[in-house]
């Protein structure tokens, strides 16, 4: 009876700051718009920039193979080597293609025709697959070229070897597919810490939790009170990127829906635990504000594997990883979205996240405890 | 001007009494960015791969040889069964498998198709496009080899035409992420502490209603706002020496105009510092400039080519983007830092710059002229 009394208590406190309610549904709404589309590292149409001196058939030929294909898209002829390097210098090309006067001689003469390719490192993964693509390419150009050689010469067939591709959970290789099930975790983090930590806070700051240190009310109600109301906008919250991520971004969801939502709750609580925590070790409404966000917004957006792959860290950071409970919803998101694997793959992350929140919520109510007394 | 020597005097007093900002400040753009750039890379290398060769033969070894060979797989994990490989990728242990039919060698030597299949974890596109390149590249070879043997064998010998790319990475021949992070690092600390610090100053000054105090002194407003101004960009600026030091640590080249980058940083601190005003305006308390402040600093942050090329945006967001200095500042810090080139590649960016960050500077500074958000929302 408690309980819901103090949960009705903090529903009008809340009722009466509709910005703010507003701000926490819709924002993160909105950065799940920006950052699904925003953040990609898909490399598609690299601006390509020819400086052809030989200017021959031959290398009219192995141009096409690269204007052909859906990755390159020709943005320039150029003239001489200074206007090769201008392009790079400012931008304006990822891949500049030399071919030598003496190429389309080299090949009719059956000498190794050199070309040279100039790639834009300075993004080292852009330039990587840029690179891979480029050799590619080539690479199935020459082999056409010496079967054209060899059938000319009689030989009927030629060894030839094929390779069959498959890409497991992501056939297309989006990006999107990649962080939406992460953006989840890191977009849970923006709101539901700060909101719950404030409206702890917020009492201590005006002095009317005195009046509950006073009361009979055990601190273990009064947090569960506090909370009730902020774990159901938080889970609200989930709900609806949940649903734009899968309707809209048309994130595959392979796995389960229950253990989806499961998971989705605990973690929940695991956030508006941060919330209570973060108030019980700060006096200020600033300083809980800047605790729930500097300590635990920003290091998760880095270092929950969102984003930047955590198997690349140092050991020592892989470690430091395991301190932001992001890191456990991220991996049991992907799992059921991508992998569509079952429990006995996402128990132990589950189990994580479950044990995080009991800790956060016995080490508040702990020192709550210590505060009354 | 003595008047002024005096209110910039009790700027730089209070800003430094608040040594947790300073310290937040020196942090940002020092331990921030070795950690950053020690953890944060999207560099694909060693890759574990699985291994199921079903033929068996010197071919098929030779093959699996040429994996082995390379620094960007690292450990070979051989197979026995098909079910072993689902389990392996399913558990996230291999990035990557290799499956060779049994009739590999046959074919290959009858002249018939030699298959070879690839399984790639696709759960990071990034990894997954680098593996499949690098697969291709490997395979490719291969299979010219392949050719080049099948004619020798037929006394065929060395004319067969091949065309040989020989590729130059420029700017960065290593292709390592950290260059890259590094300057990013240092762009990104100037738009959080520029923003930041502003806002917060403002608000707090406002809050323990000191500012009054201050309206009602001789000083004039320019005066006032740029006493308050000058502690928080003097040790920003400052703050750069050791940052550029940290990134030359890393190996960034930092080759090109250095004074093109220093006069960027200007720009595009004083338009950060317009943010934050116009923030302290918005936010009726300290809190409230915080929480506003993160979430124009986050997609300015990762829309403005600081952690994703602007290259794979969308057409719409890369047309956003034009509109965040952010964006111009990264180019130049590229540009001058890792390209090693100068103003006359990269005057259009500092155009943009100029245009957009000396805007919000001034957007900033009108609004604080009025009075507006220096007394408050009242």
């Amino acid at each position: 009876m408690i309980l819901t009394a103090l949960a009705r208590k903090e529903l009008v406190e809340i009722r009466r700051d509709p910005v703010t309610l507003a701000l926490a549904v819709v924002l993160p709404v909105v950065m799940l718009f920006l950052f699904g589309y925003g953040i990609s590292l898909d490399v598609e149409d690299v601006r390509l920039a020819v400086l052809d001196h030989d200017r021959s058939q031959a290398s009219a030929e192995l141009l096409e193979r690269f204007t052909s294909s859906t990755y390159f898209r020709r943005v320039a002829e150029l003239r001489s080597p200074g206007e090769a390097a201008e392009a790079l210098d400012r931008g304006r090309a990822t891949v500049v293609l030399v071919v030598p006067p003496e190429y389309s001689r080299n090949l009719a003469s059956g000498r190794p025709a050199r070309i040279q390719v100039l790639v834009d490192g300075s993004f080292s993964v852009i330039g990587l697959i840029v690179s891979n693509y480029v050799n590619a390419i080539v690479s199935e150009h020459s082999m056409s070229l010496a079967r054209r050689a060899l059938a000319a010469r009689g030989v009927v067939s030629p060894p030839e070897m094929r390779v069959e591709t498959r890409v497991w959970y992501n056939a297309p290789m989006k990006t999107v597919n990649y962080i939406v099930p992460g953006l989840f975790a890191v977009l849970l983090l923006a709101f539901p810490p700060m909101l719950t930590a404030l409206s702890i806070v917020r009492e201590k700051e005006r002095g009317t939790i005195e009046q509950v240190y006073v009361s009979p009310i055990r601190p273990a109600v009064y947090i569960l009170g506090k909370i009730l109301p902020y774990a159901v906008i938080a889970f609200g919250e989930m709900l609806l990127v949940l649903a734009v991520g899968t309707l809209w971004f048309q994130v595959p969801l392979r796995g389960s829906v229950v253990l989806l939502l499961g998971a989705s709750l605990i973690y929940v609580l695991v956030t508006v635990g941060i919330g209570v925590f973060v108030s019980t070790t700060t006096r200020t409404q600033v300083a809980a504000v800047f605790l729930s966000l500097v300590a635990t917004l920003m290091p998760s957006v880095l270092f929950s594997g969102f984003l930047f792959p955590i198997a690349t860290m140092p050991y020592v950071m892989q470690l430091y990883t395991y301190a932001f409970p992001a890191r456990y919803f991220t991996d049991v998101s992907r799992d059921l979205f991508l992998k569509g694997v079952g429990l006995e793959y996402i128990w132990g992350n589950v189990l994580l996240l479950a044990v995080y929140a009991a800790v956060l919520f016995s080490a508040a109510s702990l020192l709550f405890r210590k505060k009354v007394a | 001007m003595q008047r002024l020597a005096a209110a910039i005097r009790k700027e730089f007093l209070q800003f430094w009494r608040d040594r947790m900002l300073v310290a937040l400040v020196v942090f940002i753009y020092t331990a921030d960015v070795v950690i950053c750039t020690v953890a944060l890379t999207f560099d694909v290398k060693n890759l574990t791969v699985a291994v199921f060769d079903q033929d068996r033969t010197q071919l098929s070894a030779r093959l699996v040889e040429r994996f082995s060979a390379t620094d960007y797989f690292g450990r070979l994990v051989p197979v026995e069964r098909f079910g072993e490989i689902d389990l392996l990728l399913d558990r996230g242990e291999v990035d990557l498998a290799l499956v060779i039919p049994p009739d590999f060698a046959r074919h290959a030597a009858s002249g018939a198709p030699a298959e070879v299949q690839v399984l790639l974890a696709g759960l990071n596109s990034n990894t997954a496009n680098a593996a499949r390149g690098y697969v291709n590249v490997i395979l490719g070879r291969f299979a010219h080899e392949l050719l080049a043997q099948a004619a020798a064998a037929r006394g065929i010998s060395t004319d067969l035409p091949e065309v040989v790319p020989e590729i130059r990475i420029w700017y960065n021949p290593q292709l390592e992420f950290k260059h890259f992070m590094a300057v990013s690092m240092i762009v990104v600390a100037s738009l959080t502490v520029g923003v930041i610090t502003t806002a917060a100053s403002l608000v707090r000054e406002r809050e323990t209603g000191t500012i009054e105090q201050l309206a009602v002194t001789p000083l004039r407003v320019d005066e006032i706002i740029l006493a308050k101004a000058l502690p928080p960009f003097a040790i920003c600026m400052i703050s750069l020496v050791p940052s550029l030091l940290i990134g030359m640590g890393f190996g960034v080249p930092a080759q090109g105009a250095l004074e093109l980058f220093v006069l960027a940083s200007v720009l595009s601190l004083a338009g950060s510092m317009g943010i934050g005003v116009f923030i302290a305006g918005f936010a009726e308390s300290l809190q409230q400039a915080l929480l506003i402040g993160f979430f124009v600093i986050f997609p300015l942050m990762f829309l403005s080519g600081t952690t994703v090329p602007i290259d794979s945006m969308p057409r719409v967001m890369q047309v956003l983007s034009l509109v965040s200095p952010t964006r111009y500042y990264m180019e130049i810090a590229l540009g001058t830092l890792l390209k090693g080139v100068g103003w006359s590649a990269l005057w259009p960016q500092l155009l943009g710059l100029t245009a957009i960050g000396g805007a919000m500077a001034f957007a900033g500074w009108a609004r604080l002229a009025r009075g507006g958000a220096l007394i408050g929302r009242a």
